[in-house]
């Protein structure tokens, strides 16, 4: 079984290809290239805002910058679904802005009497949880060493605001924490991250650290 | 702040990716992002880093809705058509037909049918290698080696090589309007390196796609053509 890693970067090819044919304006290669990417945009998209209605018109906001930008993309510079998922995170994120006086989690806070409990255990739906999304991120190899040496807090703190969207203050009601707590969790986790995914690359090029 | 400074450039590119800054602070560092190559670049990083973790979010099929209004948005289509498998069907029937007829050994068409089309007006044609470069995974789709592009009255069409083309002195390159179903008809030469301006009166009347075959120097002497097809484009009306 391909690891979501491979994965990612076969379908990199293609897309890559049918984004340059969408630049030159191309109109079924940008159809193509919506088919193959659109449910995995509304995926990300729907995490952060949680209304269908609203996801879908940020879903085609997203689509028509894409072929507006598509003459902009560089393959030699991103990986095509990184450029075109940040589009869409950023969107999504931006539409937030307006509704950011509700945070979308409020009704999900841990039950007081059982401290215990994973937090995350209570967020919402039955939809799987960010800590859920984290350990099956995890498959991919660089990434689930390099999330494994993030401690607990860290990576929590992690997965609210990358796939959920919420802002430092956000996770600091969630997570019952102290927001400078909050906010020194989620950077030392990042910077954790980001030394270990560069000397996981260095292991990568067969080279030694230093 | 200094912007500039590595690692401060570092962090606000990290919070930014990761959706943690927000309103002002995130229009700032957008606002900023053109102007800050450093800024960019821990940008980018930061993307390259932590998308791969969205690998595993769960996909949601968006309702047909949200296509259609896309279209709407960008060509101002009432509606549009669903991809058609079935007239790519008939076109590599007609390719068949048509490389029997000219001796074409070879004729690769099944990456052209990974790619159907949406009904769409004239614009920009793309012509991709016919067949798949030499190692190409199955189902890849043909680099695109020109760009046609049509005048609204289909009187005149510019065409562009977007790959290095590489010609021997002997051969030219041969531009076809291919109909649904007959002949197809020379729309004279292109050249192999630069821009090629191609006035025909009608190029758009009953082409179904167009084709790039190669031949001898001075073009096919019999309007048929003979040489193999290098390049072929489906044209969506």
């Amino acid at each position: 079984m391909p690891t979501p890693q491979r994965d990612w970067s076969e379908r990199s090819q293609e897309l890559s290809r049918l984004l340059a044919r969408a630049g030159v304006g191309d109109r079924a290669a940008f159809a193509t290239l919506y088919e193959n990417t659109s449910a995995h945009l509304l995926g990300v998209v729907l995490r952060i805002q949680r209304d269908r209605a609203q996801a879908e018109d940020i879903l085609q906001e997203v689509y028509v910058n894409v072929w507006r930008a598509a003459q902009s993309f560089d393959a030699a510079q991103s990986q095509p679904l990184t450029w075109l998922t940040s589009i869409a995170r950023n969107r999504a994120i931006d539409g937030l802005r307006r509704t950011q006086t509700q945070p979308q989690l409020q009704t999900s806070l841990p039950n007081p009497d059982n401290e215990d409990s994973d937090v995350y255990d209570t967020v919402a739906d039955d939809a799987p949880g960010p800590l859920d999304l984290l350990s099956r991120a995890s498959d991919a190899r660089a990434l689930a060493t390099c999330m494994e040496s993030l401690n607990a807090p860290q990576r929590q703190s992690v997965a609210l605001a990358f796939f959920d969207g919420l802002s430092h203050a956000e996770v600091a009601a969630n997570m019952r924490q102290p927001l400078g707590t909050v906010k020194s969790w989620v950077r030392r986790a990042l910077m954790s991250l980001k030394t270990c995914l560069e000397s996981a690359v260095r292991r990568d090029a067969g080279t030694t650290p230093g | 702040m200094d912007y500039s400074r590595p690692e401060l450039a570092d962090r606000l590119a990290a919070e930014y990716v990761a959706g943690l800054l927000r309103g002002p602070a995130r229009r700032r560092l957008e606002a900023l992002l053109p102007a800050h190559p450093a800024l960019r670049t821990a940008v980018r990083a930061w993307q390259d880093r932590l998308m791969p973790l969205t690998a595993v979010v769960e996909p949601q099929m968006p309702s047909p809705m949200v296509w259609r209004r896309i279209e709407q948005r960008l060509h101002g289509d009432s509606a549009s058509a669903a991809p058609s498998a079935a007239s790519w069907w008939r076109q590599l029937a007609f390719w068949r037909g048509f490389s029997a007829l000219a001796g074409v050994a070879a004729l690769v068409l099944a990456v052209m049918l990974a790619n159907p089309g949406p009904v769409q007006p004239p614009i920009i044609v793309v012509l991709s290698a016919a067949a798949p470069e030499a190692g190409a995974a199955p189902g890849a789709i043909a680099p695109a080696s020109f760009v046609a592009s049509i005048s609204a009255d289909g009187r005149s069409m510019v065409t562009k090589p977007i790959t290095n083309v590489r010609l021997q002195a002997d051969r030219a390159l041969e531009l076809w309007s291919l109909p649904a179903s007959g002949a197809p008809r020379s729309l004279g030469l292109i050249a192999a390196d630069k821009a090629s301006v191609v006035q025909r009166g009608k190029v758009l009347e009953g082409t179904d796609a167009f084709a790039v075959t190669l031949e001898a120097a001075g073009g096919s002497p019999d309007g048929k053509p003979h040489g193999p097809v290098l390049y072929v484009g489906k044209l969506t009306l």
